[in-house]
């Protein structure tokens, strides 16, 4: 048995040698030797007449011979009916008539929080959809895995991408906002359209309250809401709640707004670190947490309360997104009592009002150059300016570019508060756009807006100190993901 | 034994384990859908996350690290080591206290003093434990075991106590009994999402809403309700802080809720044990002179504790699960002080992408529950008298 084994064992090890050494010889190893001794240079003919002039080397386009994809899917979140109208009128018009052969499906997705989560599983696979809605958080977090088209590859492309003059019809704010520091500034998205934060007012009561317009400053904007807290508006609807100046909503959105209004900025983007506990942010939560000292502000009570109030004639200002302004008309005309109101920039220490606009952007996640192409043909035209103009009036957001201001005459007359609004957009700032955003809107910054106004004793600086090394630990979480 | 008989003997025992290797085969077939289905959605989900658990797992799988994300949780090891010794002298203490020196003289009150003391040190390892790993683990997830635990324990007793009573009146011959017991189960099959959004307007920090109005009526100012995070006790006026401060008045809003909405589950369950309790039982106590709450205390409660210990049981567990109501009803405002372990988990998940840490932690919430329901099973299961 054991010489059989041996045997075996010879015949095996005999050939393993003898296929050894039929196979190729393997080549040397990585290492490249250096010759010792130079070869001298072939000789190169001079040109006789013309002086040797360094050539920048050609850059080779990466997307010349790209033929577009054929078919892509757009996942977005838009329902109701005039929206839904409108992005099948979009998609028809650019499926029938672009020069590529292009067909665009659009599907409804779920709202933004469903569209994240269906993404997260098919990063970096084929079934990514080509075009997709998502905020600059989302998309930021998406881009963790590496998962996401660059747009800058082709928003200068001289065949596909977008002139100089396209580029900066953009509103100014609305363009940069997708271009993202922490990731290098790579664009990872394209604005279609966006809201914007302003403040509301009831110019009715500020008469009576012996002014003619609404403040500009903060300390005009106190000396209203203190003087509106003890008199109570004539118009207001009997049995609703006790006059107040200002209601605040513990959104991290209003902490943007009034922090940007006071000079400040949330983010350094050139140190990608959160600034929640800058001087001119000190300075905006001191302010508000002396109008809840004095009387002259209170919390928001339930989802959208301030807009009842405001409906109510119980609430002279309030801060929210321009995206409500028809639900404030309702609420105005709810009781039949309606009384003059509008918007305006939120009072502020800079010499021009500072706006927080925000909005989902369209992104392209990576798929093949092909459907990429395809992708961003497809964005380029949603963004352009006529479709754009017939998005916004469908759809209700403020358009993203400058130049359809003259097609808005009619909803500029219809609607006056939409006009001021739209007039502000060119002092349109963002907040951070990074990954992990919500967690640090929701666990950290909501909570120490509360503090401050729940405890109008509380140091505010410490708070902020407090608020931004958490926000910081948890950027630096996030960003330890990158691959 | 003839040969014959031998074979028959045989033949029939073939026969016997041929029927039996049937049955089993049968028997396992049968269950094997069930199996199926509990391996692929209950068992391998628990297996996946301990797996995740264990990774660097954010929006994508990143590098094994081992028990990192539990250490997260817990500081160190040591400290968990501290936290379990105490509940292992608790449990030893318990023991000593009920059953040790039973055979010897004076033996109950040796086991008393002996049992006491390792309760005690059990008591004091435990809160080293707990002290050194607020110290160095995860503050957010600890806080959020201290809410669920009120959570769990201003719910569960009373739900239990109310649901009780309830099926106890509703057991008597009173007009309208069936359409009273669908009225209370009304709250258990309504959708939970609804009923909260409705609970969010009655208990609104408005000055005009509900709460603050009935509350107006006995004189008292308006509450911050679900928006209020300081602790009931405060609010009456005491001045105490930490764990002895209590649940938050937005946690109490919560609570409220959860019992409303599960006492009418607990009535019908609790109905049902009624109805199995003879009734010749009572009619002997009725004669032996025994009053109506002599019944219930010495009949009814002992006859009914398998139905108590069940719903005792799940009532645990499912506070330890609960998310939908608390997720509504939560508040920016209340702060940290509604946020129960499970929410924690949600919030970590979905908004921080920070899986592997989630999963730890859910893992470590699954490990609490199960750790219960064996405390439970044992502590109760004992005293439950099966007739």
């Amino acid at each position: 048995m054991r010489s059989k084994l041996f045997g075996l064992l010879a015949i095996i090890m005999i050939a393993a040698l003898v296929l050894g050494a039929c196979a190729k010889p393997t080549p040397p190893a990585a290492e490249t030797p250096t010759p010792a001794v130079e070869e001298p240079a072939p000789a190169v003919e001079e040109p006789a007449t013309e002086e040797p002039v360094a050539e920048e080397p050609a850059v080779e386009d990466p997307w010349a011979g790209v033929v577009p994809a054929k078919e892509i899917v757009w996942w977005h979140q838009h329902t109701g009916e005039a929206r839904e109208a409108a992005i099948a009128k979009i998609i028809s018009d650019f499926n029938a008539n672009n020069e590529f052969g292009i067909t665009v499906t659009a599907e409804y997705a779920g709202g933004y929080g469903d569209i994240f989560n269906k993404m997260l599983p098919i990063l970096n696979t084929p079934d990514v959809p080509d075009v997709v809605v998502g905020y600059q958080n989302q998309v930021a977090t998406y881009q963790l895995a590496d998962a996401m088209f660059d747009m800058n590859e082709l928003i200068d492309h001289p065949t596909y991408g977008l002139t100089k003059e396209e580029q900066e019809d953009f509103f100014p704010g609305f363009f940069a906002q997708d271009v993202l520091s922490v990731f290098d500034n790579q664009r990872l998205g394209l604005a279609p359209n966006r809201s914007m934060e302003v403040m509301y007012y009831n110019m009715d009561w500020l008469k009576e309250l012996g002014y003619d317009a609404p403040p500009t400053t903060p300390e005009e904007f106190k000396e209203m809401a203190c003087k509106a807290a003890e008199t109570p508006f004539s118009g207001a609807t009997e049995g609703a709640a006790s006059p107040i100046g200002y209601e605040l909503s513990i959104d991290t959105s209003r902490f943007a707004s009034w922090t940007f209004a006071f000079g400040g900025d949330m983010f350094d983007y050139e140190n990608n670190q959160f600034t929640l506990n800058s001087d001119a942010a000190v300075n905006a939560w001191t302010f508000i947490q002396s109008l809840f000292a004095d009387g002259c502000a209170r919390l928001v009570t339930e989802n959208y309360g301030d807009q009842t109030d405001f409906g109510n004639g119980t609430l002279l200002f309030t801060v929210g997104s321009s995206s409500g302004l028809p639900y404030y008309a309702k609420a105005v005309e709810a009781d039949g009592t309606p009384f003059e109101w509008s918007v305006a920039a939120i009072p502020h220490t800079t010499a021009d009002p500072v706006q927080n606009i925000y909005g989902a952007s369209v992104s392209i996640p990576k798929s093949t150059p092909e459907r990429e192409l395809a992708a961003w043909l497809f964005v380029k035209y949603y963004t352009s300016a006529e479709v754009n103009a017939e998005w916004a009036k469908a759809s209700g957001y403020f358009p993203v570019k400058q130049s359809v201001a003259a097609q808005f005459t009619d909803v500029f007359e219809a609607n006056p508060a939409y006009k001021t609004a739209f007039d502000l957009l060119k002092f349109g700032v963002f907040e951070p756009a990074v990954p992990g955003y919500d967690f640090v809107r929701d666990n950290v910054i909501e909570p120490a807006m509360t503090s401050i106004v729940d405890d109008v004793t509380a140091d505010v600086r410490a708070l902020l100190d407090e608020a931004n090394v958490n926000a910081n630990e948890i950027l630096a979480e996030q960003m330890a993901q990158i691959k | 034994m003839d040969a014959s008989n031998v074979s028959i003997n045989t033949k029939s025992s073939g026969a016997f384990k041929r029927q039996a290797f049937k049955d089993q085969i049968t028997g396992i077939l049968f269950t094997l859908p069930a199996l199926l289905i509990i391996l692929i959605f209950g068992i391998f989900p628990i297996g996946y996350s301990i797996y995740m658990s264990l990774f660097n797992w954010q929006v994508t799988k990143g590098a094994f690290i081992g028990d990192k994300n539990y250490l997260l949780i817990f500081g160190s090891w040591w400290n968990l080591l501290v936290l379990v010794a105490g509940i292992a002298l608790f449990v030893l203490g318990f023991y000593v206290w009920n059953k040790a020196f039973q055979s010897i003289k004076n033996g109950h009150r040796l086991a008393h003093i002996i049992g006491a003391l390792v309760l005690i040190l059990g008591g004091v390892i435990f809160v080293t434990g707990w002290g050194m790993m607020y110290e160095t683990g995860n503050k957010d997830f600890l806080n959020s075991l201290i809410v669920t635990v009120y959570y769990a324990l201003g719910t569960v007793p009373a739900e239990i106590i109310l649901g009780l009573v309830l099926a106890y009146i509703l057991y008597q011959d009173i007009i309208g009994k069936e359409a009273f017991r669908i009225i209370y189960f009304l709250p258990y099959i309504t959708p939970s999402i609804s009923t909260a959004v409705v609970f969010q307007i009655i208990f609104s920090s408005r000055e005009t809403s509900l709460a603050n109005r009935l509350i107006g009526l006995f004189g008292a100012d308006p509450l911050k309700w679900r928006f209020e995070p300081k602790p009931v006790l405060n609010l009456l006026g005491l001045d105490v802080s930490g764990l002895a401060g209590g649940p938050s008045l937005a946690l109490l809003t919560i609570i409220l809720y959860g019992i409303w909405s599960f006492v009418g589950y607990n009535t019908v369950i609790f109905l049902s044990g009624l109805g199995n309790i003879p009734k010749e039982i009572y009619e002997a106590a009725e004669i032996d002179g025994g009053s109506k709450w002599d019944r219930f205390w010495h009949i009814t409660v002992p006859m009914i504790s398998p139905v108590t210990f069940y719903l005792t049981l799940i009532g645990f567990i499912g506070t330890f699960k609960a998310f939908n109501h608390i997720y509504v009803m939560r508040t920016t405002s209340a702060q940290n002080t509604v946020v129960t372990t499970s929410l924690l988990v949600f919030d970590r998940f979905y908004k921080a992408n920070q899986y592997g840490v989630a999963t730890a932690q859910a893992i470590v919430l699954f490990a609490i529950i199960l750790g219960l329901t064996l405390a439970q099973n044992k502590i109760m299961g004992e005293r439950v008298f099966y007739g």
